[in-house]
């Protein structure tokens, strides 16, 4: 009975067993066939990602180029910028030590960094918990090293413009590379995240200053530990770029400007090399290389007066009076007058049914060509301009290089406007009266210029008639000092002009300073030649300009003056330019223009 | 006690034993990252007192392990109640129990004393009656509460899958059997909503407490990578890159599966199974030849949970079990593991001998 009852519990236990046993292969070839699947079928898959997620790149970036003076003062260079981070592995209770440390920098919002640190998906990357902090402050933590373990200092190099606003909006600023940019094709070797200039020189010399971002290619651990440099390439500073720019004879203009708006350019007239060039009002690019806040942001880039441009290239103006240059040599090459034609103002002419006035209302009188442009009769110029035509008028203002790009080294120049009988047909559906010409021989009605254009015309008539192309950038050279670009002077065209013309243009202009409506150019320093002029703005106070060069009879530094929306009743910009020349010449004009 | 020719230890169930053993060493030196053989050395000591441990338990007679049943249960009982009172706390959990030099681990013994005492308690029995189902429960369960409440789920889960494997193997009823399956499966969901939110969060959490730093699948993505990238014939030796790079998290315990099919490859892992799987043959024929007793009960436990620990473990480590943290036997680093799976293979070539 015992055997029996016993041996029934055997069987089953055996059948048991045999179930157990089946089981336990079964699921042992669960195993064998899942490891074939990832280790034959998918092997190669992984055997890649295996390869691929050792190797991590880490990228160095490059230290921007310099951007110095002629003098070789700092304009645009790099500084260290500060951040505070945590590494979280390094710490036991994040809350502990970040509020500690909010004691030492109150901006620090606990919960946003306790969130950051809990989120972050390597603990052995510091987490930052606050940008750009004071230097006074990382002494102070790293001082206190102790006391704030896992905390670390994170240093990276920020653009620095010691100059702040004085060449704002001529330098430009860098930011973050957009999408748009990424896809320029000139922008190579470029990736999201890099800084690249967004405009002035900035951009313009980007590919100079931008250098070559280095990186080390590291085996990491899973944590991101670096292990071993598989290779590495050092980043390769940018290059210097060495301005025209004057920083002294800035900071002249940009104090004889005073508060006004407007644009003061110095130029040596024969090379076309830009000694200054202040737009105001300006902006510190500064703030752009820190975080700039969005309400800093709107209030910069939306403000009326529009600081981020820079007016010089960007600003289109009617150029009022000193148009009249054109007009004469228009009237004068195309045999129209001579010099000793007259025409009589009475204080105003009359085109058509409309009354043109001369600024003078009781009148000039009968004027010759050179009184005329000396006190810039407007009544002799409307004759004038209606005897020589709207064509020939822009055909000479073409010449002079009015509606087209004077091809500066600087991104988005605008062009201005030389109206004609065909512009005005097609853009307004009507056709060119003689107001239009008489309006347009002084320089008003659809005309429009940049300063930089008309810091050209006066350039041709200081240095016999040339157009020269302006510029900004002297030499670029690398870190080893070889030159990798040297600017030449450029011609760009021989205004047809001849020198008989050349030189009434001259002596008229010495005469506008000398006894005529540019007298408060006059010093006693240096002689000015130049002419005035004031374009008006419909409902609002007149532009008022001043091109000039010094020393008259030998011109080595070319002046243009514009003086936006003048709040002064009498004739400012040749003032200013008086100010600036005597200033500059009393320190002796630099040999080096 | 006279000295045993070795004629009569079972060299089918030592073999691949040694096999696995000598293999998990040598793959422990050659994954040592930059000559710092910690592991290797350790484990080599645990090796060395696991032999120890396995040529004492070949020699004790089966008998004793049933005599001393409920007194080593109870002691168990009592270091698990220890551990939680005044074990160290490692990565979230307290786990770890230290007397005097040793750092203990005494869930890994759980399993053994559980092993013999249920063994005792359902050996030579004709029928399993609901009452000693529900003894053969009450014993069980204080062992998974202690554990589970470390909290090691893990372990737990084996704890709670050697009573049900030594219970169907006793001959309980199909019936009965059955019932009690479908009585867990009801129970599973209900215990887990009893638990307030922030302990279910714990519970998954200490699932996994500290392999999982990287973020959610990444133990469990590296772990397939460093064994997909093995491929047929492994990367060969010293070149298991992934493993040794540290992109495998907890390569000498959870992962050492990954870690081997990296170096060995597909090959490697084949010779694995199969070495188990001669180990499980072995330990269930020792089972079948004693018959529902005491030693063959025995020989079911610990074959079953060799096997199931071998499976979970690989299945862990290729991605198709949860990770909970079970090692691989004879392989994964461990000082208690070692000495429990060596003192169960001790007491099976023990009863393969004992005619």
């Amino acid at each position: 009975m015992f055997y029996r009852v016993f041996e029934r519990s055997n069987l089953r236990f055996e059948r048991r067993l045999k179930i157990i046993i089946g089981i336990l292969l079964f699921i042992f070839s669960i195993i064998l066939v899942r490891a074939a699947w990832l280790q034959i079928v998918q092997g190669e898959r992984y055997r890649n990602l295996s390869q691929t997620s050792r190797l991590r790149l880490i990228p160095q970036p490059s230290p921007r180029g310099l951007i110095v003076d002629t003098q070789g003062s700092i304009i645009g260079d790099n500084v260290a910028s500060f951040s505070v981070g945590i590494i979280p592995e390094n710490i036991r209770e994040p809350e502990q030590i970040l509020n500690k440390l909010k004691a030492v920098l109150p901006e620090i919002n606990v919960e946003l960094c306790k969130e950051k640190i809990k989120k972050t998906n390597n603990p052995f990357r510091p987490v930052i918990i606050q940008e750009k902090i004071d230097l006074s402050k990382v002494t102070y933590l790293m001082e206190r090293e102790q006391e704030f373990p896992g905390v670390v200092i994170i240093t990276e190099p920020i653009r620095n413009y010691p100059q702040e606003k004085l060449l704002g909006n001529v330098v430009g600023y860098v930011g973050e590379i957009s999408e748009q940019e990424l896809k320029n094709p000139a922008l190579l070797r470029i990736e999201a995240g890099d800084l690249v200039g967004k405009t002035g020189l900035e951009k313009a010399y980007n590919q100079y200053l931008q250098g070559e971002k280095g990186g080390r290619q590291v085996e990491v651990d899973a944590y991101g530990r670096d292990l071993k440099i598989i290779s590495e390439r050092a980043p390769l500073p940018g290059d210097t770029i060495s301005l025209t720019i004057d920083l002294t004879m800035q900071k002249i203009a940009q104090e004889e400007m005073g508060e006004r708006n407007g644009v003061v350019l110095l130029a040596n007239p024969h090379t076309g090399k830009i000694l200054s060039m202040v737009s105001l009002p300006s902006f510190d690019p500064n703030l752009f290389a820190q975080r700039i806040s969005r309400e800093e942001w709107l209030e910069i880039s939306q403000h009326p007066t529009s600081p981020l441009e820079n007016k010089a290239i960007r600003g289109e103006y009617p150029p009022g009076s000193t148009f009249k240059i054109i007009t004469l040599v228009a009237g004068l090459e195309g045999k129209v007058i001579t010099p000793d034609t007259t025409f009589t103002c009475s204080g105003s002419y009359q085109v058509g049914n409309r009354i043109f006035k001369c600024w003078k209302e009781e009148g000039h009188g009968k004027i010759n060509l050179k009184e005329a442009f000396i006190h810039s009769c407007n009544s002799y110029f409307y004759q004038l301009g209606l005897k020589v035509g709207v064509e020939e008028m822009a055909k000479y203002a073409r010449a002079f290089g009015l509606g087209e790009s004077t091809r500066i080294d600087l991104a988005s120049e605008k062009v201005g406007l030389v109206p004609t009988a065909e512009w005005k047909r097609q853009n307004y559906k009507d056709s060119w009266y003689p107001g239009d010409t008489a309006n347009l021989s002084i320089g008003q009605g659809y005309v429009l210029a940049t300063p930089i254009q008309m810091l050209n015309i006066i350039n041709a008539v200081a240095n016999g008639g040339y157009l020269v192309r302006p510029y900004l950038v002297e030499e670029i050279f690398n870190l080893k000092n070889d030159t990798v670009f040297q600017s030449s002077p450029e011609k760009i065209s021989k205004v047809p002009v001849s020198n008989a013309t050349l030189t009434l243009l001259r002596e008229a202009a010495f005469g506008v300073v000398e006894k005529g409506t540019g007298w408060r150019a006059k010093n006693n320093i240096v002689k000015v030649a130049g002419k005035t002029g004031t374009a008006h703005v419909p409902g609002q106070n007149p532009h008022n300009w001043f091109i000039g060069y010094a020393p008259a009879d030998n011109p080595a530094l070319s002046i243009l003056v514009l003086v936006e929306h003048r709040e002064e009743d009498i004739s400012i910009a040749p003032e200013i330019a008086g100010k600036i020349f005597s200033r500059i010449f009393q320190k002796k004009i630099p040999e080096k223009i | 006690m006279k000295f045993v020719s070795s004629k009569k230890i079972d060299k089918y169930l030592l073999m691949p034993t040694l096999l696995l053993l000598a293999w998990g060493l040598f793959h422990f030196y050659i994954i040592s990252i930059d000559g710092s053989y910690y592991y290797f050395q350790r484990q080599l000591i645990w090796v060395a007192l696991g032999f120890f441990f396995l040529f004492l338990f070949c020699f004790i007679p089966v008998k004793l392990w049933s005599k001393l049943a409920y007194i080593i249960f109870l002691a168990t009982v009592i270091l698990l109640a220890l551990v939680l009172i005044r074990g160290e706390v490692v990565f979230g959990a307290r786990r770890w129990l230290e007397i005097g030099l040793v750092r203990l681990q005494p869930s890994e013994f759980a399993k053994i004393a559980l092993i013999i005492t249920l063994s005792r308690l359902l050996a030579k029995r004709e029928q399993i009656k609901w009452n000693i189902a529900c003894l053969s429960f009450v014993l069980t369960l204080p062992l998974f509460i202690l554990i589970a409440a470390q909290p090691d789920l893990g372990t737990a889960f084996i704890i709670f899958s050697i009573w049900l494997i030594l219970l169907f193997a006793s001959g309980i009823s199909l019936r009965r059997f059955v019932a009690i399956l479908g009585i867990i499966a009801a129970f599973i969901p209900i215990s887990y909503n009893l638990l307030q939110p922030y302990q279910k969060m714990r519970i998954m959490s200490f699932l996994n407490p500290y392999q999982d730093p990287l973020g959610a699948g990444w133990s469990s993505l590296q772990s397939k990578i460093a064994l997909g990238s093995g491929m047929l014939f492994g990367k060969g030796i010293g070149e298991a890159a992934h493993t040794k790079l540290r992109y495998l998290p907890q390569p000498f315990t959870d992962f050492i599966f990954s870690s081997m099919g990296e170096q060995w490859g597909f090959i490697g892992v084949l010779m694995l199974i199969t070495a188990y799987a001669i180990i499980v043959v072995r330990g269930i024929l020792i089972a079948l030849s004693k018959g529902n007793s005491f030693p063959g009960l025995l020989a079911t436990g610990v074959t079953t949970l060799i096997a199931i620990q071998a499976f979970v473990n690989m299945g862990m480590a290729s991605g198709i079990i949860p990770v909970i943290g079970i090692p691989l036997p004879f392989i994964s680093y461990g000082g208690s593991s070692t000495i429990l799976f060596l003192s169960g293979i001790g007491i099976l070539l023990a009863i393969s001998k004992e005619k």
